[in-house]
């Protein structure tokens, strides 16, 4: 962002929707909608990007706090570019960029879109 | 990795009203001349500014600053004081001659320290010297420190023009304000009054209007800048009314204005979960 360049894409404001859902407003009016687990499933953090590039481990041994429910414990913002997100399993090396969040969006407009980019 | 729960990342310094982050894609274009003499150029409107030597690896202020030995903390405490500037730098810390090798987790808690630890008290300015590149340093700074903006420097040439980018890039991603962009060692001027552009000219300004940010001005070449640096004493300090020491309290002018237009940065939205 310039000094004298136009106001980017920012959020307005963040919310819980039940113990599942994260909500966020856009400053171009657009209401994000994300569950928490797609956005564990799709953490920027360099060590869940490998992990997903690999075929799963079957004999993989889960860790004692993989075996209670997935849940956010904190949402601090980083800079003024990202949110980083403490999962209470420990994790909480992924910095979600604005833009990495907003394109997570899954309200029906932005499903759509992608189901529509996935078809071409 | 924090346990949950754990203090948040973004640091408070609420007694610094503006951090300045001095940047360039490139080394050699002469960023620590330049924050060490705008740090010092603004001192000369406002009596509470420090300089903090972001560069772990090659920290050029204490030399620029005149301080060659290391600091006995035990006595003379954080931050030193030259000039009328309050200053730090991991160069009081480790002897010159002694290699810093660190991997990132460590240059980012020695400037996390530096910004927290060290008691700058009120400041008006933190000039903030950064290292070449867009690495861990840069990180650090911006995902922690609440900057209040950056300048770019560059030499006019294009080899430069391109790290610059980068760097500017870097900025606008993380979203930090950019000031604008500063020409360092923007030609030569002879005693018979004829400009040599040794290393061309206008880079910086054509940076500028390609990325529709200021261009804050040009800083000549002088020889009496390297001696005044080596010697310990900045040009803006020793020949203040030199054309280049005009120079750097015109660019001081310049980023001043720059910060009361850009204003303060609106922090993100917190949730609670």
């Amino acid at each position: 962002m310039s000094a004298s360049g136009s106001a980017p894409l920012m959020p307005v404001t963040l919310s819980k929707d039940g113990p599942d859902r994260l909500i966020i407003e856009w400053s171009d009016g657009h209401r994000g909608v994300y569950t928490w687990q797609h956005l564990r499933a799709n953490c920027p953090c360099a060590g869940c990007r490998d992990l997903r590039e690999k075929p799963p481990d079957p004999f993989r041994i889960l860790k004692p706090e993989e075996l209670v429910p997935l849940a956010p414990v904190r949402m601090p913002p980083v800079g003024h570019y990202a949110y980083k997100i403490v999962w209470s399993d420990g994790h909480d090396s992924g910095i979600y960029t604005l833009e990495h969040l907003r394109s997570l969006c899954q309200c029906p407009q932005c499903n759509a879109e992608v189901r529509m980019q996935n078809a071409e | 990795m924090q346990p949950p729960g754990g203090p948040s990342q973004k640091l408070a310094l609420p007694h610094i009203q503006n951090i300045v982050a001095v940047a360039s894609g490139k080394g050699g274009v002469g960023k620590s001349t330049v924050a060490a003499n705008l740090a010092l150029a603004l001192a000369r409107t406002s009596p509470r500014v420090g300089l903090l030597d972001a560069d772990i690896y090659g920290p050029s202020v204490p030399i620029m600053m005149g301080v060659r030995e290391v600091v006995d903390q035990a006595t003379t405490p954080f931050p030193l004081e030259r000039y009328g500037l309050k200053l730090m730098s991991m160069g009081f810390l480790v002897p010159p001659a002694q290699a810093v090798i660190w991997r990132g987790p460590m240059v980012h808690r020695a400037i996390t320290q530096f910004l927290t630890d060290i008691n700058w008290g009120p400041l008006d300015y933190l000039v903030i010297d950064l290292p070449p590149g867009t690495g861990d340093a840069q990180l650090t700074l911006t995902q922690t420190a609440p900057l209040s903006g950056a300048v770019i420097v560059t030499t006019p040439q294009d080899v430069a023009l391109i790290d610059a980018r980068k760097g500017l890039e870097m900025f606008r991603q993380v979203r930090v304000p950019v000031l604008g962009i500063i020409e360092n060692m923007s030609g030569f001027q002879g005693e018979d009054g004829k400009r040599i552009n040794i290393f061309g000219h206008g880079g910086g300004q054509k940076l500028a209007n390609e990325a529709g940010v200021p261009f804050l001005g040009e800083i000549p070449i002088d020889p009496r800048v390297a001696e005044c640096g080596d010697q310990g004493e900045p040009i803006v300090h020793k020949y203040p009314d030199s054309v280049v020491g005009k120079a750097y309290q015109a660019l001081a002018a310049t980023v001043i204005e720059q910060l009361r237009r850009s204003g303060k940065t609106p922090e993100l939205p917190e949730v609670q979960l």
